[in-house]
């Protein structure tokens, strides 16, 4: 790894000389190809975080907004209150644990799909494609349609109640917090199938054949063959559906309205109360910065552990 | 490296860039176009109103018509932009305030006025400004009431009003031998119970809804002269008796008095009315003249009337002295001007159209949304009984505290039904219970109060 | 990534004569297909139907509900009580839902083309060639991914305005203005997954391509891409989806002409005070036609989702 802090970009033509070929992940870089993303991505995202956090430092209301640049610089005033004053702390509790256990819950769903669907049968590009449906629909249409199934006396208690289940409120009450994973879970699962199946289909011919020629059963087959091929997509899964979850306001939003009931009050729903209806701007950017550091640290340790950043580049010498 | 450097450059010189943008694009106060006769060739005014689900190619109509009547009068075109949600328009409003740039007419819910005057981005109407729309005669004085903090510092132009009021089964009245709903709480409680047996219940209320609840809460305690915050002492008042009784009534109706239909703990606006209209409540109040559309499309088509609501608190038998006699909030639409808009006068002009007296008999004819017209109203009134009850509320109608603050306080009372419906379904509210969340409620409110300006 | 260079050759190596008869039975019995089935049949087709039923339940009560009537939807009716088959003629006029999706379609597809054959070129780079920063880059656009929305809004706006006066143009309110954002939004997570299924790619042919002289350029568009086929439609489908879905930035981005249907829809569901029932059955009709566009671009995409390598061409 010494070698590449020594080595300038030499451009594509002045690549050989003599014996001192440079391996070629060292020349010929093309890295004019992250210009575009890049730039985008720091035009349209990095320039407005920036932003945000300007704004988070000021005391910004609907008071203070016409002229938002003039509004009075409170440093790390709003920070304080959203930690001490509100309820940030717990909805970030809420926000995790229902963001973890929905994307768990989901991984091995999506997993089975995928695997089910692999294989050619009459009518599977018909399944594939209903498979899909709950993750098109948008999220305040499975939100109303979910709220509507789930009222007292709705469709869902009438079922329960045929037989023999009376569940209470679903949607208010500590029983709120389970219809929203279930909810969450029913519209995101084709999201890990989506990226299993396209994981699945780097699986080379030979490795089946050869598992078959071994007499491998399906389970051992799964386990020892295919599951190591899963195991990047199943990874990069896991995290980008737990960043979702927790950043998801529509769901939980028009599923329970606002104000959203105790057990439901998830972080993203607060910020958008904080900001669009209390209007207090700056108070909701600190809160909103102040989930995003507390997010970070865990994301970080989890691409380190799971090795999804390096893969296998940073262990090749 | 050098990209890193230069990553942190071009982030940094644009935030600078932003900034010094920023600044220019804000400066436009009190901007108003050249006086004299009104020119406005080549010119298009951008209105922003609430979508029309009841009346969607009406609505469309309107817009056509609308535009085509004022470009016959000043030349310019009107386009107008629709918003789905009360929520929709006020994140309109804050884009285009940070921004500068916008809708130049903002017609707005009546809650909503006080937030938007607490922008300072609207422009206060001077006895000119007032000219220029029609002069504030022409105005049915109680729909003035939420224009503005007081009479020299109004912002909204008031265009439509949509008083609530109580809508009731005639029909289940008549056989349980009552003639017409009670004006205080209390009696109406006492008719509910009458009128409850089998499946069908005295009263529909929408425990879960977003929007009534509060309104309950503030009708009953005007009634008892607690208007719950007051903008200019600053004062929050929610931790008080007449609070108390007013949710405790509220509640009760389910808990004690069982005159409502349990899974309406459940239940938004829509479903209350759904109950109404399936004959399975006598009662369904909080409602304004946009229930028409799906009452007279329900079973109980013709057999249903509204009433004002009771304007007697609960625990009283009349009004007490100091107590007002609140039907309803105002309700409806006021008109707001930006002040960034470029084309001001033109602004008050269409608004002037608007409100004139035929436009307005129009706009009520097809869509049912009472005017704000007086010569309008009294034109509306003969011959539709109907609707004489609403048009009566309209005029006994208080407008909600005028404050940046309101915002705040309205979430923090459907704040406290929402935390007390898994009580309430489990029995019902404790006193010690709701007393916390009293409390609860009046800080955050004071704590709103203490940062308006 | 496990290439498996060694199994075929100690497999052929020990090839017994009972396994190649094994494997030739199979081969004159059963489709090709067989060999690579991860699940046993049975479990297979429970799997599906469990699925199926689960997906299916709450669409049929879709369904049902877009033909009923909108105070019975209200009531909680599963099975419609009346039909109102006119809902799905009466969705086209309440809102602009033509024109809403005819705007949404240009601009998630343009997204959606865009932002694959970005990722694509980033992840790349970014997985076959060394460089200082690219652990760096790699976190930072998953650091990017956990940016709340509620956060950007103002800011993005006010980019945007800035940006406008500056340069002279309008920005907002246009096509263009919702096509910028939903691109750079996906950008992030689509080169993630371009990144996790390049990986996955053996090097072998891009790096004879490179003794033939081949530059980076052709490298990527001649031999990278078509083997990423997989990758791509994937990283599409979601760049596709998160324009399609988005509400809160397409309503303040847009105007009337520009508008999105997921913001149109929206009218359909909005809660009017005082007594208005929503349109329960034209909100579901609306829906299910929104929902239609996304499918069938799936069903022309998904044969690009099978097996990505070229049998025989490692070899």
């Amino acid at each position: 790894m010494a070698d590449s802090t020594l080595v300038t970009p030499t451009g594509a033509s002045g690549g050989r000389r003599g014996g001192r070929a440079k391996p070629v992940h060292l020349r010929n870089r093309p890295l004019w190809m992250l210009l575009p993303g890049g730039i985008l991505m720091i035009l349209v995202i990095v320039v407005p975080l920036v932003v945000a956090v300007l704004m988070s430092t000021l005391d910004l209301d609907q008071y203070t907004l016409q002229s938002w640049l003039q509004a009075p610089f409170i440093g790390v005033q709003n920070y304080i209150e959203a930690v001490l004053d509100s309820s940030l702390l717990r909805s970030i509790g809420i926000s995790v644990s229902f963001a973890v256990i929905a994307a768990v819950v989901t991984m091995p769903i999506g997993v089975a799909a995928a695997l089910a669907t692999q294989n050619k049968f009459r009518g599977r590009a018909l399944v594939r494609s209903l498979f899909l449906i709950p993750y098109v629909l948008p999220a305040f249409v499975v939100g109303t349609l979910w709220r509507t199934m789930l009222q007292p006396g709705g469709v869902v208690d009438s079922t329960l109640g045929s037989i023999g289940i009376h569940s209470g409120l679903w949607l208010n009450g500590p029983l709120s917090y389970w219809s929203l994973i279930i909810v969450q879970i029913w519209t995101s699962w084709p999201f890990f199938y989506l990226l299993v199946l396209a994981g699945l289909q780097s699986v080379d011919h030979e490795v089946h054949e050869a598992a078959a020629i071994d007499g491998a059963t399906w389970w051992i087959k799964l386990r020892y063959v295919i599951l190591p091929y899963l195991r990047g997509p199943i990874f990069l899964a896991l995290i980008i559906a737990f960043l979702h979850n927790i950043n998801a306001f529509t769901l939980p939003f028009v599923l329970f309205g606002v104000p959203a009931p105790q057990d439901v009050d998830v972080l993203p729903v607060l910020t958008y109360v904080t900001s669009f209806q209390s209007f207090r701007f700056g108070l909701s950017a600190a809160m909103a910065i102040c989930s995003l550091i507390l997010i970070a640290i865990p994301l970080f340790v989890y691409l380190r552990a799971v090795k999804l950043d390096s893969g296998d580049e940073g262990e090749k010498r | 490296m050098r990209s890193r450097f230069a990553v942190g450059a071009v982030a940094g010189l644009a935030v600078i860039g932003l900034a010094l943008s920023g600044c220019s694009g804000n400066s436009s106060t009190g901007s108003a176009s050249s006086g004299g006769d009104l020119d406005g060739k080549g010119k298009t005014l951008d209105v922003m109103i609430a979508a029309n689900s009841l009346y969607p190619t009406e609505q469309q109509q309107w817009f056509k018509d609308v535009s085509a009547q004022f470009q016959k009068e000043t030349g310019a075109t009107v386009k107008f932009e629709t918003f789905a949600s009360a929520n929709d328009e006020l994140t309109k409003i804050q884009t285009s305030v940070v921004s500068g740039q916008g809708p130049d007419i903002y017609d707005l819910g009546t809650t909503f006025t006080p937030t938007a005057y607490s922008t300072g981005a609207f422009v206060k109407l001077t006895d000119a400004d007032w000219d220029k729309v029609g002069g504030r005669d022409r105005f049915v004085p109680a729909t003035l009431g939420i224009s503005g903090p007081d009479a020299k510092n109004e912002v909204g132009i008031p265009f439509l009003s949509r008083p609530f009021v109580l809508a009731y089964n005639k029909d289940l009245l008549a056989a349980a031998g009552i003639d017409k709903p009670a004006d205080t709480w209390d009696g109406l409680a006492e008719q509910a119970k009458k009128l409850t047996s089998g499946d069908v219940h005295g009263m529909a209320i929408a425990y879960a809804d977003s929007f009534d609840p509060w309104k309950f809460v503030w009708a009953m305690s005007m009634q008892q002269g607690n208007p719950l915050i007051d903008a200019k002492t600053k004062k929050a008042t929610i931790d008080d008796d007449a609070v108390k009784k007013a949710y405790e009534t509220y509640f009760g109706w389910l808990s004690d008095d069982k005159v409502v239909d349990p899974a309406a703990i459940g239940w938004k606006n829509a479903q209350a009315v759904a109950a109404f209209g399936s004959g399975k409540a006598a009662f369904l109040p909080m409602v304004s003249s946009s229930s028409q559309v799906s009452l007279d499309k329900s079973g109980v088509a013709g057999k249903y009337a509204y009433a004002v609501m009771p304007t007697i608190p609960p625990g009283e038998k009349k009004l007490p002295s100091d107590g007002k006699a609140a039907a309803s909030i105002i309700s409806g639409d006021n008109m707001v001007v930006a002040k960034y808009s470029k084309n001001q006068d033109l602004a008050f002009a269409l608004v002037k159209m608007l409100t004139s007296t035929k436009n307005q008999v129009a706009y009520t004819k097809t869509f049912g949304d009472l005017p704000t017209n007086a010569d309008a109203a009294k034109q509306i009134e003969q011959g539709n009984d109907l609707i004489a009850p609403i048009l009566d509320a309209g005029t006994k109608s208080f407008g909600t505290p005028f404050s940046g603050a309101w915002g705040d306080t309205q979430l923090a009372l459907v704040n406290v039904v929402v935390q007390s419906i898994p009580a309430l379904s489990s029995g019902g509210v404790s006193s010690s219970d709701l007393e916390s969340k009293l409390k609860a409620a009046q800080a955050t409110a004071q704590g709103a109060l203490d940062k308006s300006k | 990534m496990t290439t498996t260079a060694t199994p075929p050759s100690t497999a052929s190596a020990s090839r017994s004569r009972s396994t190649a008869a094994t494997i030739k039975r199979k081969a004159n019995g059963t489709r090709q297909g067989d060999i690579t089935r991860l699940l046993p049949k049975p479990l297979l087709v429970t799997v599906i139907t469990v699925l199926l039923v689960i997906v299916l339940g709450p669409v049929l009560y879709m369904l049902f509900s877009s033909v009923n009537g909108d105070a019975s939807v209200a009531g909680g009716a599963f099975f419609p009580t009346e039909l109102h088959f006119d809902n799905y003629i009466k969705v086209w006029s309440t809102v602009d839902l033509g024109n809403g999706l005819m705007n949404s379609v240009i601009v998630c597809l343009a997204v959606a083309v865009v932002c694959a054959f970005l990722a694509v070129a980033t992840a790349y780079v970014l997985v076959r060639y060394e460089f200082r920063g690219r652990l760096t880059f790699l976190r930072g656009l998953l650091g990017l991914q956990s940016i709340p929305g509620t956060l950007m809004l103002l800011p993005v706006f006010v980019l945007f305005s800035s940006a406008a006066s500056i340069l002279g143009i309008q920005i907002i309110g246009t096509r263009a203005a919702v096509f910028i954002t939903y691109l750079t939004f996906a950008l992030p997570f689509s080169t993630w997954v371009m990144v996790t299924y390049l990986r996955g790619l053996p090097k072998a042919l891009e790096e004879a391509a490179r003794i033939d002289g081949a530059s980076s350029w052709r490298i990527l568009t001649r031999i990278v891409v078509p083997l990423s086929w997989p990758g791509i439609v994937v990283s599409g489908i979601f760049a596709f989806l998160l324009g399609w879905n988005d509400v809160l930035f397409a309503s303040v981005l847009t105007n009337p002409e520009t508008r999105t249907a997921a913001v149109a829809l929206q009218v359909f569901g909005a809660t009017q005070e005082g007594g208005a029932i929503p349109l329960y059955g034209q909100m579901m009709a609306a829906s299910l036609i929104c929902a239609v566009p996304v499918v069938v671009l799936y069903l022309v995409f998904q044969r690009y989702l099978i097996g990505g390598l070229t049998s025989g061409g490692v070899k």
